[in-house]
């Protein structure tokens, strides 16, 4: 078989990343040496691989100390390491091709070959490379970002929600006299060989707040001895403090490659509520070292991740966790980052203080925090995963809006599926329009003459459907396999149940859950096109369903008057039974079909997730014209919301469209509105109202984005004056001006209510 | 069948709460700043946005009555030869052409109103009737009324009180506040200006002011060279207090009806009036304060 390149875009990236601190030649000299020493232990144990490998990019990788960092920890990485997002470097043993090729350029042209040489090498031993070999074709299956293919898989490990309340109560000790010293086992040696490199990445952190010191007045030495000390303490002890758990919790996370963060309030606000009591410090101390944490989460700028989440069900302290919860909504509300991804669960019970000072949040126009209903979320997740409800209280929402159970599944969402381009392939007897392209497998698709019914048609694209359900979940599977062939994720097993129990690595039978999401993409898109086609050909039999068909070829042009027609028909988003049925008829098609396919290959959960990055407006301008009146190449609907345009009822019917969908059979959806300051403020009991409202009727999650009409056009004009208006894209927010002009219409296209 | 001009949901400045509004078509006023004017005909009506219109004649084309002219650059309606057969609107691809006025019969009317019932009852909303004035479509209004009624709604009726106290005393069970319009207490220069019959204005307000107090609320459109001057509005406040009525809402002028007067080809007097700031008018509400009466900028 042909070598596959999977050099090019791997995952959204729309903050620019700080660069590398060290000199471009050290820089290749660590993945230099990174590559010897994965060579010397190719044919050893995996985890001792891993663990060699790991020990020449850390500590070394560890960054200076800036002035004001309040925890130690900012860290690097190359186009070749070790990781499991692409946010950060890659998955596994990773080499990022086009990262790798443009730090070519930087060299002078005498060292090329020493990166020529690195890039030939890791073709054939990067991880997702490997992967993509195994299942990328020609036809039904893309590289994740190659939006050709109706459907795209890749290897990676998102999502990692780490159990770090056992870590800030065992410390590192603890955890190491946890595990029997089964020196035999090469994950157990792995795992306390991994503990004994975290110290050293600790003793490393004092050093540079050494460094830190030089030219410094007294009152920064004096905060950078504080760091040190409980930097020392933390080697042989398990944190006492609020600002101890603070900082074992971060550097463990760089070292694990984490970059969503979790329940932080249950890891951190019983330290921060002793120490208020006992006058360890002052609220202002501890608002000052969130906010500390707040920047270090921001200046690793990953995009889509970065998710704290504080409140809601299953917390044991409630008042500690509360105490946490609103310094950090102070923080959020006195920054402007688009990251940490702040998140909020909440259920009946929540102060109501707290939904307050949410409210003041959203409405100064800062996103966050993004909104969980847990009323909704608990049952729907201990339904949808199949776990208890004591398990399902610690759900947790990450990167664009995936669900999983900190510290036990793993649900990183490695396939992807494009809703409208399979119902295109329907339409044009398994053909994709926008190439010429076959891409319906082994999938008889019958010419539309010989559909008499609707449901005919629609049993038809749910053959093609199913064709690619079983695709996506023999790709998310392998996903595990080949990941687990290569690496085993040592700082990533360590905190996850019952990894160090069962002796095994996180995908070798290690992790509780095995999950695992599926994103789809043109839901909306794809279940109003059915609306058409159900409303003009069958029901009121005014076209031929070829007709519309070639309409949809023609991209409507010479067919305007049609076109004219579709769009004035009802639109999900406007809470107009018909369609909004039909629409929940196809979600629960695909969520069921997906869920069932996971258990069917003994999964513990595969589920589809209606979150999107900036994808839907990607796979859009691959994706031909579409019979919900959407032109070729134009973006295509965010999430489960409305296509940009279509809702014209107003808030409480897109709100009511919007909390139809039944949670249960999902594993996240995010649902994004759009106000003005004015309304925010001058109704702000109403729009509390509407929330609450939302949220009785099944409402799951809520994002906000507050902007002043125009200012949004103008800051396309007038970037420069807009450096910090923040909007909120899907599953993540970003600063409007760093995005392309693409994703910035898209916005625009979305209703602001006023 | 009730004819309307819109119905709009999640209406947040007609009475308390969230709320679900409908637009009654006909008005037998004619206020020049009128930000609904094409409610005041009963008629259904064609509105042509020349922004819009490229002059492609594809109208004109269908138009069997021949209403419809482009001469010289001009797009015209001969409104007497329309017949509303809307064919005009579906040949129009830039959506340039749109007809106001449409006809609902009570239930539907009645299902399209309960879709928000949730939010209202968080809200303390409700339904309000507006317009146009809502009374010029009495039967029909009263039996909506009844409907709307034993479903528990709260029920605002938005009216320029411009019309018999008889009809009033038709539907003054079955609405939970009145939200008057009271433009000015010149009667003179009411009627000249606004058409509105000054009498039945003041009678309407003064029956519904001594038996049901709490259910009114005044409403005062402030407007330039017509009604914004201290005196004016101080002596609608007075007025208000002199007969009991605890609130006051006084509405900034705006100019968001300009495109309507347009495409209806009808002058718009206010065309060059800019919004008014909200500002000027909050003196008012501190005046309100001393004299017993509480102010509201804004709906």
């Amino acid at each position: 078989m042909a070598k596959i390149n999977i050099d090019g875009v791997q995952n959204v990236e729309i903050s620019k990343k700080i660069p590398c601190e060290k000199p471009i030649e050290q820089q290749l000299e660590i993945m230099e040496n990174y590559t010897r020493t994965y060579q010397k232990y190719i044919d050893a144990p995996k985890a001792k691989r891993e663990i060699e490998c790991l020990k020449t990019i850390y500590p070394i990788l560890f960054r200076s100390i800036e002035d004001d960092d309040l925890i130690a920890g900012r860290l690097d990485f190359l186009p070749i390491g070790f990781g499991a997002v692409t946010s950060v470097g890659g998955v596994g043993h990773y080499c990022v091709f086009h990262k790798l090729r443009a730090f070519k350029e930087e060299l002078p042209q005498s060292e090329w070959a020493r990166v020529d040489a690195l890039y030939d090498f890791w073709q054939d031993h990067d991880v997702k490379t490997l992967y993509c070999q195994d299942i990328l074709n020609d036809t039904t299956t893309g590289r994740f970002i190659d939006c050709t293919y109706p459907f795209m898989a890749t290897a990676r490990l998102s999502g990692m929600i780490l159990d770090y309340q056992k870590l800030v109560t065992q410390g590192i000790n603890g955890i190491l006299h946890s595990i029997q010293n089964d020196q035999e086992d090469p994950f157990i040696h792995g795992c306390i060989e991994a503990l004994a490199l975290f110290k050293d990445v600790i003793k490393a952190q004092i050093e540079l707040c050494e460094q830190a010191k030089k030219n410094k007045e007294q009152s920064r030495i004096k905060q950078l001895e504080q760091m040190q000390d409980d930097l020392a303490y933390l080697l042989e002890h398990k944190p006492a403090t609020f600002r101890q758990a603070l900082q074992l919790f971060w550097l463990y996370a760089l070292c694990a490659g984490c970059i969503n963060y979790g329940r932080l309030d249950i890891v951190l606000g019983p330290f921060l509520k002793r120490d208020i009591e006992t006058k360890e410090i002052s609220e202002e101390e501890a608002y000052d070292l969130i906010r500390s944490l707040w920047k270090m989460i921001e200046n690793r700028r990953t995009t889509v991740n970065g998710r704290i989440i504080v409140g809601g069900k299953g917390r044991k302290d409630q008042e500690a966790c509360d105490l946490f919860t609103k310094l950090c909504l102070r923080v959020c509300k006195n920054t402007r980052y688009v990251e940490p991804q702040f998140t909020l669960r909440f259920d009946h019970d929540t102060d109501p203080e707290i939904l307050d000072m949410a409210y003041d949040c959203i409405a100064s126009g800062a996103t966050y925090p993004t909104l969980y209903n847990d009323d909704v979320n608990v049952p729907a997740v201990q339904y949808a995963m199949r776990v208890s409800e004591e398990i399902a209280e610690q759900y947790v929402p990450f990167g664009c809006g995936e669900f999983v159970i900190q510290g036990k599944s793993i649900g990183t969402p490695n396939t992807l599926l494009n809703l409208v381009k399979i119902l295109q392939l329907a339409l044009n007897q398994g053909v994709d329009p926008m190439d010429g392209i076959y891409k319906a497998g082994p999938v008889e698709v019958k010419p539309l003459a010989s559909f008499q019914t609707f449901d005919q048609f629609y049993d038809q694209y749910k053959r093609l459907l199913d064709y690619y359900f079983e695709l996506s979940v023999q790709a998310q599977k392998h996903s595990y396999t080949i990941m687990n062939q290569e690496v085993s994720f040592l700082f990533n097993s360590i905190l996850m149940d019952d990894c160090l129990g069962r002796k095994k690595a996180l995908l070798d039978g290690g992790v509780e859950i095995v999950g695992g999401t599926n994103e789809t993409y043109g839901n909306i898109n794809a279940s109003d096109a059915l609306y058409t086609i159900k409303t003009l050909v069958f029901d009121q039999k005014k076209y031929m369903l070829d007709q519309l068909n070639e309409a949809a070829l023609a991209n409507f042009a010479g067919y305007e008057k049609l076109h004219k027609e579709i769009m004035a028909l009802p639109k999900y988003g406007n809470d107009e039974m018909d369609c909004d049925e039909l629409a929940n008829d196809l979600f629960e098609y695909i969520a069921k079909g997906i869920r069932q396919k996971g258990i069917d290959h003994g999964m513990d959960y595969y589920l589809i997730v209606i979150s999107n990055n900036q994808t839907n407006t990607d796979w859009g301008h691959e994706t031909h014209a579409s019979l919900d009146g959407r032109k070729k190449g134009v973006y295509m609907n965010p999430a489960n919301n409305p296509q940009g345009g279509n809702s014209k009822n107003g808030p409480t019917a897109v709100l009511n469209s919007l909390a139809r969908f039944d949670a249960k059979y999902h594993g996240g959806s995010v649902q994004n509105i759009k106000f003005t300051p004015r309304m925010m403020h001058e109704d702000q009991e109403k729009v509390k109202a509407l929330f609450k409202t939302y949220f009785k009727k099944g409402g799951c999650q809520l994002m906000v984005t507050v902007v002043d009409r125009g200012v949004l056009e103008d800051a396309q004009i007038h970037p420069e004056l807009y450096p910090d208006l923040i909007v909120r894209v899907a599953g993540y927010s970003a600063v409007f001006v760093n995005l392309g002009k693409d994703v910035q219409e898209e916005l625009l296209s979305r209703t602001l209510y006023d | 069948m009730i004819r309307l001009s819109n119905i709009e949901r999640f209406a947040t400045h007609d009475g308390p709460g969230i709320r679900t509004t409908l637009f009654f078509k006909g008005c037998h006023m004619h206020c020049p700043w009128c930000a609904n004017p094409e409610t005041w005909n009963f008629e259904i009506e064609l509105l042509h946005d020349p922004k819009k219109c490229t002059q492609c004649a594809r109208c004109q084309i269908v138009c069997q009555k021949q209403a419809i002219k482009i001469e010289n650059g001009k797009w015209r309606l001969q409104k007497k030869q329309c017949d509303q057969c809307r064919k005009c609107e579906e040949a129009c691809l830039n959506d340039a052409i749109t007809f106001s006025g449409k006809e609902y019969s009570i239930e539907e009317l009645q299902s399209i109103v309960a879709k928000d019932r949730d939010f209202y009852e968080e809200s303390h909303g409700g339904i309000t009737l507006s317009g146009g004035e809502v009374m010029l479509q009495l039967e029909e209004v009263k039996t909506l009324l009844k409907k709307l009624k034993q479903e528990n709604y709260h029920i605002a009726l938005e009216t320029t009180g411009s019309y018999p106290l008889s009809s009033l005393k038709q539907v003054v069970e079955d609405v939970d506040l009145f939200l008057m319009d009271f433009k000015h207490l010149d009667l003179e220069k009411l009627e000249q200006i606004t058409g509105a019959n000054g009498a039945e204005v003041i009678e309407n307000f003064q029956y519904l002011a001594k038996h049901y107090p709490e259910k009114v609320i005044l409403r005062m459109p402030v407007i330039p060279r017509f009604n914004a001057d201290r005196p004016t509005i101080e002596a609608v406040l007075d007025f208000a207090r002199e007969y009991g009525i605890q609130e006051v809402d006084l509405l900034p002028f705006h100019p968001l009806g300009a495109n309507k007067w347009q495409q209806l080809d009808r002058l718009y007097l206010y065309q060059e009036e800019p919004m008014m700031d909200k500002e000027q008018l909050k003196p008012y509400i501190e005046l309100g304060k001393k004299k017993g009466v509480f102010v509201k900028v804004g709906g």
